[in-house]
């Protein structure tokens, strides 16, 4: 480098830094933390606040808030005030997630930990609570392996896994567009395994694959990979890509008129990813894990009614019953085992079934023994441009599934629990 | 397969096209200033939510003119009152100011306009494709790249014609001789500075039409513009063009073949330039 006075030259190596820094700049991130009393019982969160899952870490957050509100109205966990100690995991560093996981479990001291959204991040969190002997609620991660494969005694899941929802719309999409599918997949371990899930449900039924591109997560063009999938001219384009990536690729199909000559469809579909898109990229078959728009669900018109106060009118979403849900699941257990010892409030959930107002659906929804896995409704369907009665109503369920249906059997799951002795 | 490939190159023009005129922007400040302007996307971003909050009222159109303008004015401020200020000294600081700036854009558009990503609407018309053979050719990506050839056309213009561009381009070579014969350096950086931002807002009232608008849109289409320049050579904004153009070419023809190394493949082009011609393919001798 070289100083002549007006201006500095800076030399190579100084702008490959600055590109190696550049590329870190999602990584870093400012934490938050909630200051706390000492007879509190604290509730750690491990979840995205920045980066590619900000919207949908903060619609969850506002659904765990509503419930420590909820069970502190009712006199807290074991009579004692309920907190939060969020931490920002980011969206992709599983290592800044794990160093959270750990800096919440140890330093913090607390009894629960809830996390994450991103599926690599919420397994990475798994393996500390699960080494810590910390009962942990998975609340929106949904690669099978988190109850399946790698599942452990003490974690626990609230969204329904890949090879669930899989099943839940192979049948549908089968019918209303043909056998013939092109996968276009997130690369990471939710893409991987949904796409997996949606070959192994497909087959069942005599669909096939026509091909399959793996996009890298983060892709805002996706015009290569819709050229691709126009050639090998399938019955179905299946869209796997989630968040903003799910809203580039959509955008970007309608743009170029695949809804017209194909079956765009999917699995997993969110609202959040449905207001981001423009009316007319509304489009397709899709699951929903739950909506807000449901007839005679107990409880569900005051949990809407709640949300709108909490989020300036908006409705919630999946996210925010995840988030519900994960926070009651807690105080729940807690109850049930009369107790804070992780092991019997572990025990007490084998097989809990979900009170009605908390699981706000048709059949109810309970963990399944053996598994971890919260067993729910799921809703199969599809958006429409506009909503009738609410802007924000944007998806019509063609069939409520019971998740006994749909789910793989326990041995199917190959979830093998090791208990402490 | 050679049908695939042809449209597959056509369309990596295009795409390409794109990440020029993000580089174009970010390569002109860091030849005339010495500044690796971090923040740029974050100025990309700035630009596609205002378009976004003016569509009610200026519509479309209105949005594409006026969102750049206001961006490059905040970007006249940011350069007049923060950036100026560490110029000549250690790189580090403008690249620690900069960096700041990308947090502080991200958060701040967070703040305004919410996490959730929200939808941009181009006018109808402009969304269909124009041929059924080759869809990929929408009327607003026809019209994306003739504005691009428009805007890259008349920036070179004044940079060969204009007595603005001859100053801009002598103190990219020399800075000091340029100061020395009577040219204001700090009026001349801080106008270039603007035109550079302009081209980020542009860019980003662009991509808002093609994609969900999200805090993080600039991020996640800085890196490119960054290794279009590496490639293309600092210091040359024809090699930036031609950088730009060899990335969208590179990502969509390894698409073909192996979908998943796309975001990698840039990368190793990258890295092959840095050990074969470390200055860039048109970048000058010496300037690094």
């Amino acid at each position: 480098m070289t100083n002549d006075g007006n201006s500095v030259r800076f030399d190579r190596r100084t702008l490959l830094k600055a590109g190696a820094a550049l590329g870190a700049l999602p990584l870093a991130a400012p934490f938050v933390q909630v200051a706390r009393a000492a007879d509190t019982i604290k509730i750690g969160v491990d979840n995205p606040l920045t980066g590619t899952y900000a919207a949908l870490g903060k619609n969850e957050a506002t659904g765990m808030a509503m419930a420590v509100d909820e069970i502190n109205a009712k006199g807290g966990i074991l009579g004692r005030k309920v907190e939060l100690a969020i931490e920002d995991s980011t969206s992709g560093d599983a290592g800044v997630a794990v160093q959270k996981a750990r800096k919440l479990i140890d330093r913090d001291q607390v009894s629960f930990i809830i996390g994450n959204i991103n599926s690599a991040l919420a397994q990475a969190i798994a393996n500390v609570a699960n080494e810590k002997g910390v009962i942990h609620v998975v609340p929106g991660g949904h690669t099978d392996s988190i109850t399946g494969q790698n599942c452990h005694w003490n974690v626990f899941r609230v969204c329904n896994t890949t090879q669930t929802e899989a099943n839940a719309v192979a049948g549908s999409v089968i019918k209303s567009a043909g056998k013939k599918w092109y996968y276009l997949t997130p690369d990471y371990a939710f893409g991987h395994t949904l796409q997996a899930g949606m070959e192994s449900a497909a087959a069942k039924l005599g669909g096939t694959k026509v091909g399959a591109d793996l996009t890298p997560l983060g892709t805002t063009d996706f015009s290569s990979y819709l050229i691709k999938a126009q050639a090998a001219n399938p019955d179905a384009i299946i869209i796997l890509q989630q968040g903003d990536d799910g809203v580039n690729v959509l955008k970007q199909a309608v743009q170029f008129g695949l809804d017209k000559k194909f079956h765009l469809a999917g699995a997993q579909l969110e609202l959040e990813v449905l207001l981001g898109l423009p009316p007319e990229a509304r489009v397709g078959t899709w699951v929903f894990e739950w909506y807000w728009n449901q007839p005679n669900v107990t409880g569900l018109k005051e949990f809407v009614a709640e949300t709108r106060k909490r989020t300036g009118g908006h409705v919630p979403t999946a996210r925010t019953w995840f988030g519900y849900a994960s926070i009651h699941t807690c105080a729940l257990a807690a109850a049930q085992a009369n107790s804070l010892d992780a092991v019997k409030m572990a025990k007490a959930l084998q097989g809990f079934k979900l009170p009605p107002e908390i699981a706000l659906m048709p059949d109810g929804a309970y963990y399944r023994a053996g598994q971890n896995q919260l067993i729910p409704n799921l809703y199969v369907g599809h958006p429409q441009a506009q909503g009738k009665d609410d802007p924000e109503d944007l998806f019509v369920v063609d069939q409520v599934v019971k998740g006994d249906d749909v789910s793989p059997t326990l041995e199917e799951t190959m979830c093998k629990q090791d208990w402490p002795a | 397969m050679t049908q695939l490939l042809l449209l597959a190159v056509i369309n990596g023009l295009i795409v390409g096209a794109f990440y020029a005129l993000m580089a174009i922007g970010l390569s002109l400040i860091m030849s005339l200033s010495d500044v690796i302007n971090f923040a740029h996307g974050g100025f990309l971003a700035v630009g596609a939510y205002l378009a976004y909050s003016m569509a009610p009222y200026l519509g479309f159109w209105g949005g594409l003119i006026v969102a750049p303008i206001l961006t490059a004015l905040l970007g006249l401020l940011v350069e007049r009152f923060l950036i100026s200020r560490v110029y000549g000294r250690d790189p580090l600081y403008s690249l620690l100011l900069t960096f700041g700036l990308a947090f502080i854009f991200e958060d701040v558009t967070r703040y305004i306009w919410g996490a959730q990503s929200l939808p941009y609407q181009v006018p109808g018309w402009l969304m269909a494709p124009l041929s059924l053979d080759l869809f990929f050719l929408t009327g607003y990506r026809v019209f994306m790249i003739a504005l691009i050839v428009l805007v890259v056309g008349a920036l070179f213009w004044v940079m060969t014609r204009t007595r603005l561009g001859l100053r801009i381009r002598a103190g990219t070579l020399d800075l000091e001789t340029v100061s020395v014969l009577g040219v204001n350096v700090r009026v001349l950086r801080n106008l270039n500075f603007g035109i550079g931002i302009f081209l980020a807002g542009l860019a980003g009232v662009l991509a808002a039409g093609q994609l969900g608008l999200t805090p993080t849109i600039g991020s996640s289409l800085i890196m490119q513009s960054f290794v279009a320049i590496i490639i293309g050579g600092l210091g040359s904004l024809t090699g930036t063009l031609l950088g730009g153009l060899l990335i969208g070419l590179a990502m969509n023809v390894t698409a073909v073949f192996l979908p998943s190394a796309t975001e990698a493949v840039i990368y190793v082009m990258m890295a092959l330039v840095l050990l074969v011609r470390p200055q860039g393919l048109l970048g000058e001798e010496g300037r690094f």
